[in-house]
């Protein structure tokens, strides 16, 4: 639902680009949502395709630096870059990305780490240590201390298993039926 | 020289009128020239007609616009406008008639925005044009591949990748329209364009779905391409080899990108071979003799990949910068040195089951332990290896695919897959049919026979009544 919550504006924004001249504040936009929805490809192309005029637009050159970040993977960058002064008509969009951001970043910490020094979590997600302490302790992760590093060990998320349900079911027997003919 | 124009408008008025689309689509072709000749006066001719009751002379206005608009220079907006004014407000049926000018028009005029810089604004008006003229939805027209440069060159991909995720059952060519309208074709389309339309439809699709990163799809694309039957060997199709050799390393690089490649060309062979038996044209000989010597560095770029190491295609690359960056691949020659690291890692989780971090680094000839974790992260967070690392002793542990093949998603993907397989089944199913039905398939089946068996009893069959 939450992904969804852009597209009408996107599909306006889209059908606009094709028809007439945008100005740098609809290119703000959509970059915005296409950073949100996490489809970089599309970012970077619309990046290309931006009159180079409008490309010394100070927040369009800020969020181009979010992208580069993002398809990098690289982290610290991104958490940095994000920290900074929207204009009115991207500041929804940057901050869900944020939440989400953090949220992915530390259900990827979950997944990908066994342990990790706080250190070296504080920078990629660059937060205060207060701040993950809380986020670690919402999921469960323990403290470790390794003379003076504190180490986090992660724990993978688990997904809750969802039970089939009639319609699968059903699915399920049209298939024994095809076979079985 | 007004004169001629008022019997142009005349005619096409009576003729429309008169429901004679099929006499008027006919005799239109010999006034392009005298419009074009006319170019500065074409406006007020436009002013005289409807778009929607005579489509037909409309549409050689703006052909004859078009041809003349070296010489004419005229205002680019209006242009826009008016193609945008007739995709929207045409009559389909008559524009059937005259299908052959329609993709004229169609291509003239996306080469024109392309000279102009403008093509963003011609997608939609491509769009429009072929969901109007393409009999269904699964239907390859000519100007599919118009469709897709104005796309690549500006570079918006939202609208066109419809079209492209479309599977192509049926082709319509300039040939066969003409050939059916009975026009004169050879001063309008040659019938080579058609062979140069499909192969340019594949190969734009294929360097979009690249740009999108679908590198499946765009290898599929690529590969339809160079697989076409031909007798000789197409630029487009070499272009599209480079592209598939380097996008095939790319996904297949997990696998075994070489492996991949060679059995394409077996592939190819076989199906040479078999096309042989089957009296089509021979096609693969092309790939091996004209595009492998052609595409050389390509070729050492496949063999570099397969000895694994990274350092090696580094160089290499680095030695080719210059043709790659000339046939403009070198971004993918850079996501093949990239796909090697990311392959190598993914050979060490199949023998180890841990491993330290500055092991991996050395292994895969990166520069350091801080390297391979990022590699390692990035990897885990694509979903390419499922690991965990400790930074605390700086190992990672190699895992399995978790996957159970229990949960619904599961059960979903496999669902879509299957009803997409009973598709294709039904498809074909369908497709086979109608060439058995084709009297000129059955023609052909039964005339073979029939010479085996004249071989043999001279008299059984003496004449075709057919014939």
């Amino acid at each position: 639902m939450q992904s969804n919550k852009y597209n009408d504006l996107l599909d306006r924004l889209e059908n606009e680009e094709l028809e007439v001249e945008l100005g740098a504040e609809v290119y703000q936009q959509l970059l915005a949502i296409y950073l949100y929805q996490n489809k970089l490809a599309n970012a970077k192309l619309l990046w290309m395709r931006i009159p180079d005029k409008l490309k010394e637009d100070k927040e369009l050159l800020h969020l181009n630096q979010l992208n580069v970040a993002l398809q990098n993977n690289n982290f610290a960058e991104f958490f940095q870059k994000i920290r900074y002064d929207w204009s009115e008509c991207v500041k929804p969009a940057m901050e869900d990305l944020l939440v989400k951001q953090r949220e992915d970043l530390l259900t990827l910490a979950g997944n990908a780490y066994v342990s990790i020094y706080q250190n070296n979590l504080l920078k990629m997600a660059q937060m205060t240590e207060d701040e993950l302490k809380n986020a670690a302790s919402a999921l469960d992760w323990t403290r470790e201390l390794n003379g003076d590093d504190v180490i986090w060990l992660p724990k993978a998320k688990e997904t809750p298993p969802t039970g089939g349900n009639d319609d699968q079911l059903l699915k399920l027997t049209e298939f024994v039926t095809f076979l079985e003919n | 020289m007004g004169s001629a124009l008022e019997n142009f408008v005349n005619q096409v008025r009576t003729m429309s009128a008169s429901g004679s689309f099929r006499e008027l689509a006919d005799d239109l072709p010999e006034s392009v020239s005298l419009l074009a000749r006319n170019w500065s006066i074409l406006d007020n001719v436009l002013e005289t007609l409807d778009v929607q009751q005579h489509t037909l002379g409309v549409l050689y206005v703006l052909l004859a616009k078009l041809h003349s608009a070296a010489t004419a220079n005229p205002e680019p907006v209006q242009i826009i406008q008016l193609m945008r004014d007739f995709v929207q407000r045409n009559n389909v049926e008559q524009l059937r008639f005259a299908i052959c000018a329609f993709y004229e028009t169609c291509h003239l005029f996306t080469d024109y925005l392309v000279q102009k810089n403008l093509s963003i604004l011609g997608i939609k008006i491509m769009a429009r044009a072929v969901d109007q003229i393409r009999q269904m939805d699964t239907q390859l027209t000519p100007i599919h591949a118009d469709l897709c440069l104005l796309s690549l060159k500006a570079k918006n991909f939202n609208l066109v990748l419809a079209y492209l995720d479309t599977d192509i059952t049926d082709i319509s060519t300039a040939a066969a329209e003409c050939k059916t309208q009975q026009q004169q074709q050879s001063q309008h389309t040659d019938a080579n364009n058609d062979a140069k339309y499909f192969l340019l439809f594949y190969y734009y699709g294929g360097m979009i779905y690249t740009a999108v990163k679908n590198y499946d799809r765009a290898l599929y694309f690529f590969e339809v391409c160079i697989t076409t039957p031909a007798m000789a060997m197409s630029h487009i199709m070499l272009e599209a080899y480079k592209k598939f050799l380097m996008v095939s390393l790319i996904v297949e690089g997990n696998v075994s990108g070489s492996e991949r490649v060679s059995f394409v060309q077996t592939n190819l062979y076989l199906s040479c071979l078999y096309l042989q038996i089957a009296f089509i044209p021979k096609n693969t000989q092309v790939i091996g003799r004209f595009m492998k010597p052609m595409a050389s560095h390509y070729h050492d770029l496949v063999s570099v990949y397969a000895n694994s190491s990274s350092e090696e295609l580094r160089i290499l690359i680095l030695k080719y910068s210059e043709a790659f960056t000339r046939d403009s691949n070198m971004g993918l020659a850079k996501q093949v040195a990239t796909s090697l690291y990311k392959r190598n890692i993914k050979r060490l989780t199949k023998t180890f089951l841990t491993l330290s971090l500055s092991d991996v680094a050395s292994r895969v000839q990166l520069s350091g332990a801080a390297e391979a974790e990022r590699y390692i992260l990035n990897m885990i967070k694509s979903g390419e290896i499922y690991a965990s690392i400790n930074q605390k002793d700086g190992m990672v542990l190699f895992k399995d695919d978790p996957e159970k093949y229990n949960s619904p998603d599961m059960f979903l993907n496999v669902q879509t897959n299957i009803t997409q397989v009973l598709d294709l089944v039904k498809q074909i199913n369908k497709m086979e049919e109608e060439i058995i039905l084709n009297p000129m398939y059955v023609k052909k089946a039964l005339g073979s026979q029939d010479d085996d068996l004249t071989s043999q009893h001279p008299k059984t069959y003496s004449g075709d009544p057919t014939d």
